[in-house]
């Protein structure tokens, strides 16, 4: 419980700082604050696999850029044969991609198409003895293996260049003005969260955890490890569909970059450096390491690469909890019991005394 | 399409996979740590090269010696620096090292520029034996991947240092009791291991651009190869290459070389899922 009192109070203000933001910021600098919140929804994605069942992902931007693609095509198939395919000699659309003309039925597919993946490759790999190290390797050829297909299906995906020209901000082929389309994406990613909040602190996010912690055990109380595993890469899946989506009418273009290794270690940067395992952290790092990057890459551009590897290594040998996980620590528990330290004392006497039962139990 | 010719691509391709593995074969196989910053171990030896061979136009073999030391000084350092904190939990020395090759590729872009150096061929003319084509250089990288194979194994299997890798690798905490140096021989293996690659690095120089970004895709496959050989065994990754470069080169049928090399993967993908333990993983008892 005492955790809980900072998180909101730190989760109000965030929320109340992007609400305001429109009001004093330029169009260019909100476009910018719409990608990072796109951004905290993928992150947020990821932290559910990684932060909270300990599965590192290397290829999680496959269901991101699964998702984005798919909205993407569907908008280049708005007015006819686009010409990426034209150059091929195609004449007419591909029977497949026959259901992507309607922008709604695009919308469905995006989501569900990664979440089906994210099921077929969650139950081809947790259904057997492979774990941690290995799961990493597969996935990193997952990701490797998707962008090169993307490149290669060169008719189809626009190829290298990837889809450009894409029309801003129509959702249901109406057109949105930025502030509109940047409020909506707030609000779903703040429903993403309050989801990702809940899920994590149900039962099911307490198993979660539990196999993070130490599988073999859970395992032994009878808890199918795997098929937890696989739900919640399916649940992480879906939402990196969502991410990838958003990202494309805000973006204006979509290309490999976005599907395959780039994107994917982008995602665990922010991850690490903001706090796996908090929520709250997740959307901590993507803003602050977007931001800086943006600020910083333009006058210091190898500078600031060099710095962000260099953060890296340190977030991971003394800070393990990244930037939020350790400032709650450290001071988010001291604030908390200022607040509720009648609680606290309580509790802990609970506490105390369900252990000794337990213990003698 | 010449099969024979196939056949000859893909054993050259088998070298070059051969020699990006073989270090890897050892940070990996043997000391089991996720060197996230192997290819840019490559990309060092890589550039190592092209400062001995094309800018102070000394011979190639004076570049590959100085690519294995550069490299193995810049192991050795990740090693004690990093690396040797995180012994146990591979999760968090895949991200250290990951943050490690950002760093040297930033550090290579801000040295040299982010433009891509070429390396002069030491090896000009090719081989041609009926309508088999193969350049020399490319002769001369399985000639030696095979001699570094040897080498390595030797220092493994017949030398004191590798007696003690050995050791160390299959339980640590009994060579600390006989009083062997753990800490150092775990640095002297990473280094080792990184010279290797260095090497690797140096040889591949003329055949590709030397770029700062030119270690990714390299990882990728190092990684594959090892994993699809058998992790912890020279053997196993010497074939795992070969099963590797052979299936790139006469996949090609299908959809070129992007579309083998995407076979290959899933495949490799496959292989991983039902045998973690890779395909020629030999038993020991």
């Amino acid at each position: 419980m005492r955790r809980v009192a900072t998180n909101n109070a730190f989760g109000v203000l965030l929320v109340l700082f992007l609400a305001l933001f429109p009001m004093f910021s330029s169009d260019f600098r909100l476009e910018l604050m719409g990608k990072f919140i796109v951004f905290i929804i993928f992150a947020i994605a990821m932290d559910l696999v990684w932060g909270y069942a300990g599965l590192l992902s290397l290829g999680h931007a496959v269901f991101f850029g699964l998702g984005g693609y798919m909205l993407a095509i569907s908008y280049s198939l708005q007015n006819g044969v686009p010409s990426f395919m034209t150059r091929f000699d195609i004449t007419e659309i591909p029977t497949l991609m026959k259901p992507l003309q309607s922008i709604p039925a695009a919308l469905l597919i995006g989501l569900i198409l990664p979440s089906i993946l994210a099921g077929i490759i969650g139950f081809f790999i947790f259904k057997s003895k492979v774990s941690g190290v290995y799961f990493s390797l597969i996935t990193l050829a997952l990701a490797k293996l998707f962008e090169m297909l993307v490149v290669n299906l060169q008719m189809y995906t626009g190829g290298f260049n990837g889809l450009m020209g894409l029309p801003r901000f129509p959702i249901f082929g109406e057109p949105m003005s930025l502030t509109a389309y940047y409020y909506m994406v707030l609000i779903i990613t703040v429903l993403v969260y309050l989801f990702a909040r809940w899920l994590t602190n149900s039962h099911f996010g307490k198993i979660l955890k539990s196999i993070r912690e130490n599988e073999s055990r859970i395992s032994f109380f009878s808890y199918n490890a795997s098929n937890y595993k696989i739900f919640i890469f399916i649940i992480s899946g879906f939402l990196s569909g969502l991410a990838g989506m958003l990202y494309v009418p805000i973006n204006g273009f979509f290309s490999p970059l976005d599907v395959g290794l780039n994107m994917s270690t982008m995602v665990i940067l922010w991850l690490a450096i903001g706090g796996r395992g908090t929520l709250m952290g997740a959307a901590v790092g993507t803003l602050i390491i977007n931001w800086m990057s943006n600020l910083l890459s333009e006058q210091y551009p190898e500078l600031w690469q060099l710095f962000i590897g260099v953060i890296i290594v340190m977030v991971v040998l003394f800070f393990p909890d990244g930037i939020y996980g350790t400032l709650k620590n450290r001071f988010g528990t001291y604030f908390d019991s200022l607040l509720n330290r009648k609680i606290d004392e309580n509790m802990e006497m609970e506490m105390e005394k369900r252990d000794y039962a337990n213990n003698l139990s | 399409m010449n099969i024979a010719q196939q056949i000859a691509d893909g054993i050259s391709v088998s070298g070059i996979l051969l020699l990006i593995a073989l270090g890897l074969g050892i940070t990996f196989g043997v000391m089991k740590v996720i060197n996230m910053a192997h290819g840019e171990l490559i990309m060092i030896g890589a550039y190592t090269s092209y400062v001995i061979s094309t800018l102070a136009d000394l011979p190639f073999i004076v570049a590959m010696a100085a690519a294995f030391v550069v490299t193995a000084i810049v192991g050795a350092l990740m090693e004690v620096l990093i690396i040797r904190r995180l012994y146990g939990r591979p999760l968090e020395t895949l991200l250290a090292t990951f943050g490690i090759s950002i760093i040297l590729q930033q550090l290579v872009r801000i040295i040299f520029g982010p433009a891509g150096k070429s390396v002069s061929n030491p090896f000009n003319g090719a081989l041609n034996i009926g309508s088999v084509y193969i350049p020399y250089l490319r002769l001369f990288i399985v000639g030696f991947a095979i001699m570094l194979v040897l080498i390595t194994a030797y220092v493994l299997f017949r030398t004191k240092f590798g007696m003690l890798v050995r050791t160390v690798s299959q339980n640590r905490s009994m060579s600390d009791c006989l009083g062997i140096n753990t800490p150092r021989i775990d640095m002297l293996t990473f280094a080792f291991g990184a010279g290797l690659t260095g090497i690797a690095g140096a040889v591949l120089a003329p055949l590709k651009n030397v770029a700062p970004t030119m270690g990714m895709d390299y990882l990728i496959d190092s990684f594959m190869t090892v994993v699809l050989g058998g992790v912890g065994s020279l053997l196993g990754t010497s074939l795992g290459s070969i099963v590797m470069g052979e299936a790139n080169q006469l996949l090609t049928v299908f959809g070129g070389e992007t579309g083998a090399k995407i076979i290959v993967f899933l495949l490799v993908i496959i292989v991983i899922r039902y045998k973690p333990e890779g395909l020629f993983k030999i038993e020991r008892r």
